[in-house]
Order: structure tokens, then sequence, then C-alpha cells
């Protein structure tokens, strides 16, 4: 029925999906993949998952954990 | 897709990401990869990913520099070099091949007329790499080539000029309809079951039968519907050599329907013409056997007006038949040593003329009446060493009532070259010089 689904719906935006999971903690990917599965019910695949984490990365608003190579400069 | 495949298609995909991106986030994605199940959506995202990193500028290693641009100049380089040393000569090979023609050097084998449709098909080169041309030859100073095709030789072309039967490759008959005579197209290959060579083909005057000669059969063809020709009759016609080890004619045997379309000749034996009473083709049978005087018979052909049947031996022989009664022809006429006229008009070898090698080909024939019959027309190609190539006379006579022959009425020397034919119905006679495609047209006198 309309109006009634768990779905997350607009709020599935992957990069949203992410920066939600990481609310709570630094995690590793697969441990993103799991948890977004978990609260949302998306089974987020690697592609998506690590193409949104670049996006929001390069935006600064996550950062790799210390010890994480980063990309060299251009 | 089965796990195993999608893992190993999620790593190559991987792989496939910009080198930065990799360094960045290659490690854990196959980290993420060995705890993941993958799956045909693993690859597809990881497709996209790879495919949106590629385009991404932030993601590009570094700018284009000079350097760079040698360094891939020279690897491509030595990739190309390579393979254009072997790609080279066979894509040259293949442009060479969309222009090979068939029969290039070889001259007119023969020509076949439709003359109520001004069309003439002519073949050059052998069966095996037989090339065929459509000619508009309405107007003969004017000749138009319509198409041309590879369908052997050598070819007959019906009456109505919609159906060509040559030699295909096979060795055995083709049909192909020209009633575009723009645009050819092959209708159907006969198969009579024979292995052996083809030797001739002809329509029959109403173009209901097809005629077609192997080295000892001939079969004849229900040509009601040319696209499924039916098999009606096969004949025991052989022919053998001459006794001896002199030369064997090239073409070992000939066939000719009379004007009528109810006897079929053909050169049998070693010095024979056959008439075969081909009334019912279905039942047809032999009817007479006409001796060659010791001489294999090279070209015949019906009167048009008169039941006769004039013929040409393999050394220059001229001979008439009458068939007035079909089952016994009488000679009405015999004249020896046209090849000996041909070669040395002036009675006797001149010093510079070089004699003929004993194991050539001495001449080739063709022999024709005028459309009214008066005329006995025959083409004598005779083979000249020195020359290197044939030269052709022609020779006249007056036919009478009887079927006997007067004097020569006219002799023309050096007029035509090589493999001479004549237009049935049309005084002119087509050669061709060896070494090319052309052919020449001259009025008979």
């Amino acid at each position: 029925m309309r109006g009634t689904s768990d779905r997350p719906g607009r709020f599935a935006e992957p990069w949203l999906l992410v920066l939600t999971s990481l609310a709570d903690g630094p995690k590793h990917g697969y441990a993103i993949m799991t948890d977004i599965a978990a609260f949302s019910g998306i089974t987020m695949e690697p592609g998506t998952l690590y193409g949104a984490l670049s996006r929001l990365e390069r935006r600064g608003w996550v950062r790799p954990p210390a010890g994480r190579r980063t990309p060299p400069p251009l | 897709m089965r796990p195993g495949l999608a893992g190993r298609l999620s790593r190559a995909l991987v792989a496939c990401h910009p080198r930065r991106w990799r360094e960045r986030y290659g490690e854990e994605m196959l980290e993420v990869l060995d705890q993941h199940h993958p799956t045909a959506r693993t690859v597809v995202s990881l497709a996209a990913s790879a495919v949106s990193a590629r385009l991404d500028p932030a993601w590009r290693t570094g700018r284009l520099s000079l350097p760079r641009l040698r360094r891939a100049a020279l690897i491509s380089a030595a990739v190309a070099a390579p393979l254009a040393l072997v790609l080279g000569p066979v894509g040259y090979g293949m442009w060479q091949d969309s222009y090979w023609h068939p029969a290039a050097d070889e001259p007119l084998e023969t020509a076949a007329f439709s003359p109520h449709k001004g069309i003439m098909v002519t073949a050059f080169g052998e069966a095996i790499d037989g090339m065929d041309m459509v000619w508009d030859v309405t107007d003969l100073s004017r000749p138009q080539r319509l198409s041309q095709f590879e369908g052997g030789q050598p070819m007959a072309l019906s009456p109505d000029g919609r159906t060509v039967a040559t030699i295909a490759y096979s060795g055995q008959a083709a049909l192909w309809n020209v009633a575009d005579p723009r645009r050819p197209v092959k209708m159907t290959t006969l198969s009579d079951g024979d292995g052996s060579k083809l030797e001739e083909l002809a329509f029959s005057p109403d173009g209901q039968i097809l005629a077609t000669a192997r080295y000892d059969r001939i079969f004849l063809w229900d040509m009601a519907s040319p696209a499924r020709p039916r098999l009606l009759r096969a004949l025991d016609a052989p022919v053998t050599s001459p006794a001896g080890d002199g030369p064997i004619p090239f073409s070992q045997q000939d066939l000719a329907f009379s004007p009528g379309g109810t006897i079929l000749a053909s050169a049998t034996g070693t010095d024979q013409v056959t008439l075969w009473n081909v009334t019912d083709p279905a039942h047809a049978y032999r009817m007479a056997t006409i001796d060659g005087a010791g001489d294999f018979i090279q070209a015949f052909a019906f009167s048009p007006r008169r039941k006769l049947l004039a013929a040409v031996t393999f050394h220059g022989t001229v001979l008439v038949y009458s068939l007035t009664d079909p089952a016994r022809p009488a000679r009405t006429a015999t004249v020896r040593g046209l090849l000996t006229r041909a070669l040395y008009p002036s009675g006797s070898p001149q010093p510079e003329e070089t004699p003929l090698c004993a194991t050539c080909q001495p001449a080739s024939y063709a022999v024709a009446f005028t459309p009214d019959g008066h005329t006995l027309t025959v083409v004598v190609d005779r083979e000249e060493m020195s020359a290197n190539s044939g030269r052709d006379t022609i020779f006249d006579w007056h036919v009478t009532g009887s079927g006997t022959l007067g004097a020569v009425t006219a002799a023309a020397r050096d007029v035509a070259d090589f493999q001479p034919v004549i237009a049935p119905g049309d005084r002119f006679v087509l050669g061709s010089p060896p070494g090319s495609h052309a052919w020449h047209a001259w009025a008979l006198p």
C-alpha cells in the first residue's frame, strides 16, 4: 500500500546511507555494507559503495583512518 | 552467473580502475570482495564504477607531457610495426583479390547470340576460371557491356535470350537467368551424376531442350522450367582421340541442333558425326553416323534453309552432307587442303614462314551457312609460330541446291585473330587477340 512502505525511498542515496552508517564510528568497507543492509535493507554493492566513499572523501565529509594510504597529490 | 566467474570478473574490474584510484581503494575493495559473495549485480556495479572513475578527471594520472607522448608513440610503433609486417601483405593480397579477374589473360573462347534481342554473351578463359560477359550488340559498332559473371564456359544462350548455360567450376552445367541482362542471376546447377568434364552445351531452336555433352555421353534436359530442368535422356556417344601420336583437338565434343530441332548432331568416334533423332527427346535415338573422311571433325553447322550439314575436319577438309534422308546422309562435297591454302596462299611455304610444330593444334575453325543457305563460310584460325598468335582466313563457297560447292567466292586473309566465332544469322565474325579481354567483330564479305 502506498505511503506505508518501510523502504527508504529517496533516502536511499548511497552517500546518505554511507554517512548514516559512519555516524556511529569508523568502519571497514565490508562493515559499512553489512550495516547498511541491517538498517535499511539495501544491499549495496562494492562498486556503488566505493563510488560514494570517493566522492565523500573528496569533499572532506569523511576521511581515511590514520595510516591508510591516500593517493599521491596530482 | 556462477559465483566463481562473478568473483573473477569482479577482481578483473577492480584492475580496470585508474591507477590512482587503485592505490587508494584497490586493496580495500579486494578485501571486501573476499568477504562479499560477488554476483552479477556486483560485476555490473564495478563496471559502472570503473567507467565513472575513468571519466573522472580527479583520478587521471598526471597531465600529458612530451616525454610521455614520445614513450607512447614508441610503444605504439613497436606494436604496430610487426603487425604491419604480418597484416600488410595479407591486406594487400585481399585488396588485389578484390580486383582479381579470373580470366584476365584469357582470350575469347566462345560467344553465344540472341539475335532477336540484340544480346550476346562472350566467354573468356577455361571452365575453371571462365568469365562471362553480357553485351548489348543492337548496334554492333557500339557494343555495350551490360554485366559480367563468373559462370565458366563454354556456354549457350537460349533463343529467347533469357537463359545462359555455362560449365560451372564443378564441371556441371549451370543455368543463369539473364532476362535482366544487367543482373545475371544463377538459377541452378544441373547434376547428371557424371564426374567427367562437361564439354559442350546447346539449346534446341525452340529453347525447350538443352543438350550437354561429356566426353562420351550426351544428356538431354527438359527446359520447360529453366529453374528446374528435368533430365530426359542420356545417350552414349563416345569420342576417342585420333589414331597415332598426332595432336588431340582442344574441343573433343561438339553439338548442334538442326533448324527444325528434330536432329541433334554430335562429334563421335574418331572421325564421325552422329545424328540423333530428338523429335521425342525422352526417346531420342541414334539415326545415322557420318564418316569424317579419316580426319577428326572439328566443327559443323546445319544449313538454315536446306537439309545440309557442313563440317570441317582437324586438318582442314570441308565436307557437306545432304540430309534429305537423315537416316542415310550422303556426302555431296569434299574440299581438301583448306589449311594449306590458308597457311600458304602463294601455294608453297615461303622462307620466312615457320613450319608448324608437329604436335601443335594446326588450326581452329568456325563454320556457318548464310541465313539464305546459299553461301558456306569457313573461318580458319591458323596457328603461326612466327606470329605467336593465330591469324584468320575466311573462305566462302556458293552452295548449290544439291549441296555441292562451287569455287571459292571470297577469301579474306588476316581479318581476325584467334578463336573465331561466326554469329548465326548475322554476317560477322568475332575474334579476340591473346592476352586481353578485347574482342573484334568483322563484317563478313
